[in-house]
């Protein structure tokens, strides 16, 4: 196969997915409602709390909202990325997967598209609730937000990546609600995308920060509103790192999938 | 060889498809078709034995092997949120086309198939005759040199059969592509191929042209109502190609030969001259499923087939409606 045929390859399973992302209008509104009521009910609720003289303080500077958001925006792309890298299982059960399968392309070929296409639409839909999120938000660039989502952009690949290698080993839905509850849920809570790490007890401290997602939300953070736990450049390796490994991985277990 | 834990799906087939022929798998549920052909078009990798596409080894060279071959396969496997012409598209980038050339070919193939007029719908509207026209039209849209078809008209209705049909038929003749097909219905493998390989419980358990695998029965039997019966019976017997000559009710007689189609003219011929008038001939030849039955004791049987066939066509309207 020649590098065109690679290119040709990557090129058209990411507008395979576009096109998908395009054809859904209920999805699109689905993944942007969502962090919406997050932001609402969930913001508008603990902002009125944290009003009291020096509650900013606890956040870094800035008010809840202003804290909150960006966390809600790495989730979005965090859950939107994961779960369409799991969605290969619908292509199994519906059979395109085979097509692929069957084709003279290498996979990771294919599988290299289909995660590029999936981040970019993470991220056109991070980029949908940072624009509507935007007037909540004290003191944000134009610059910044762009670098949000070029963060946004790299956390999304290793995150669709992570999804395809847990597609690749699961027959069917079944195994589905687990990972809800045992990977999303407790990512998502560790990240501190809801509240500072830096008052957590050691051992969620601990667990925090080897969540991928900690970064992601808390370079989100700091692009959108100035604030970090940690330096943008560590939050750079550590996503970066991520997208190797789980690429890696992701590409392992997706060429070795048959229809057995 | 190809085993799944300890079931042993097809053991001992061994056959060659020669250059441009269309070539048929005949076998009922469960017999291994649709495993040999995952094993020939390199999806399932055999237990043991070796097999050759276009000259490569399924296995070593699996990667030449794909680029040589088109599949059709049992299930569905259309991307259904997509238009017929963007199905299209996807596949021959991913086969290494693009530009004008993958737009004439797409046309091509859509003409081949009379989809023009759908290219730009969503696959989840079209129906079954719609979506197999797209998955052949797919298939041969890289001009493979071989092509797989995993029971092509399965859940077809008999007007949309007949179309496939057509459509292949026409590509071996104007294409020169070889075909390998599979089907559990007598009458596609009859009409269509060249070769049969009748496949039972994982076995070949024979192979040759529909008429080879008919003449295996032996005799044909010519029927003829004749002016009279004894007499005519009497000038057939001394005719070398006959075996046998019965006299039935009602003016006609049973005549048992090897060949009916060689044998009715001297048969004619003989009775004219002993000066008996032919009223009526007419001849049955054994069917496949006679030679099914011939082989395995047991017949194609059409109430299982059609069965499992109400709950495939039951399970891809099932999906269908999720999508
Ligand atoms: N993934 C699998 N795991 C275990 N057994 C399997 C698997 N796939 C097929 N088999 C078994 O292998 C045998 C051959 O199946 P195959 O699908 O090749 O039959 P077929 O001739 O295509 O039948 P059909 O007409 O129903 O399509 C069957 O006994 C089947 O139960
Ligand atoms: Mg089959």
């Amino acid at each position: 196969m020649t590098p065109m045929g690679w290119l040709d390859a990557v090129y058209v399973m990411a507008y395979r997915q576009l096109k998908h992302f395009v054809r859904s209008p209920s999805r699109i509104i689905a993944s942007i409602v969502n962090p919406l009521i997050w932001i609402l009910f969930f913001g508008m609720g603990w902002a009125s709390t944290f009003r009291f003289p020096g509650a900013k303080a606890l956040f870094g500077g800035v008010d809840y909202l202003s804290f909150l958001i960006p966390g809600i925006i790495a989730m979005s792309v965090f859950t939107g990325s994961f779960l369409s890298g799991i969605s290969i299982l619908f292509d199994k059960q519906f059979g395109f997967l085979k097509e692929i399968l069957v084709a003279p392309v290498p996979r990771v070929a294919a599988m290299t598209g289909r995660i590029l296409g999936d981040s970019l639409t993470a991220t056109i839909e991070a980029g949908i609730i940072a624009v509507i999120g935007l007037p909540l938000i004290t003191r944000v660039s134009f610059l910044g937000i762009l670098y949000a989502l070029l963060y946004s952009y790299l956390a999304a690949i290793g995150f669709s990546a992570l999804g395809i290698a847990i597609a690749s080993r699961m027959r069917s839905y079944e195994g589905f609600q687990l990972i809800m509850s045992f990977l999303i849920m407790p990512l998502i809570f560790l990240s501190g995308a809801f509240y500072p790490i830096r008052y957590m007890p050691w051992w969620l401290k601990l667990l925090a920060y080897m969540d991928p997602l900690t970064y992601s939300v808390d370079a989100t953070r700091y692009w959108l509103v100035g604030v970090a736990q940690i330096n943008p450049w560590i939050d750079l390796g550590a996503l970066l790192l991520l997208d190797a490994g789980l690429v890696i991985v992701a590409g392992y277990l997706f060429g070795k999938m048959s229809l057995e | 060889m190809k085993r799944y834990g300890d079931i042993v799906a097809v053991n001992g087939v061994s056959f060659r498809v020669k250059y441009g022929e269309i070539f048929g798998f005949l076998g009922p549920n469960g017999a291994g078709k649709t495993t040999t052909i995952h094993i020939l078009s390199t999806l399932l990798k055999p237990t043991a034995g070796r097999a050759l596409v276009a000259g490569y080894d399924v296995v070593r060279e699996a990667a030449s092997v794909r680029r040589s071959i088109g599949i059709v396969f049992q299930d569905p496997s259309l991307d259904e949120g997509l238009t017929a012409y963007e199905n299209l598209y996807i596949h021959g980038r991913v086969y290494g086309l693009r530009g004008s050339a993958l737009r004439e070919r797409i046309e091509e193939m859509l003409g081949f198939v009379e989809l023009e007029e759908y290219r730009d719908r969503l696959v989840r509207t079209f129906s079954g005759g719609m979506r197999r026209r797209l998955e052949l039209a797919r298939a041969l849209l890289h001009e493979p040199r071989v092509l797989f078809l995993d029971e092509p008209t399965l859940g077809l209705d008999p007007h949309a059969r007949t179309r496939l049909w057509e459509y292949i038929t026409r590509l071996r003749a104007e294409k020169g592509v070889t075909i390998f097909l599979t089907t559990h219905y007598m009458e596609e493998a009859e009409q269509l191929c060249d070769r049969i390989a009748i496949i039972d419980k994982g076995r070949i358990v024979a192979t040759g042209s529909p008429d080879e695998l008919k003449s295996m029965l032996g005799d044909e039997v010519v029927y003829m109502r004749v002016s009279d019966p004894g007499k005519a019976c009497k000038a057939l017997e001394r005719l070398e190609s006959v075996k046998e000559c019965k006299v039935l009710q009602g003016g006609r007689v049973s005549i048992h030969v090897p060949s009916a189609a060689q044998t009715i003219p001297e048969l004619l011929e003989a009775a004219k001259n002993s000066g008996v008038r032919v009223v009526e001939v007419s001849y049955r030849r054994p069917t496949l499923n006679d030679v099914f039955i011939h082989l395995t004791g047991r017949g194609i049987e059409e109430e299982s087939v059609d069965e499992t066939e109400r709950i495939r066509i039951y399970a891809r309207s099932y999906f269908r409606r999720k999508g």
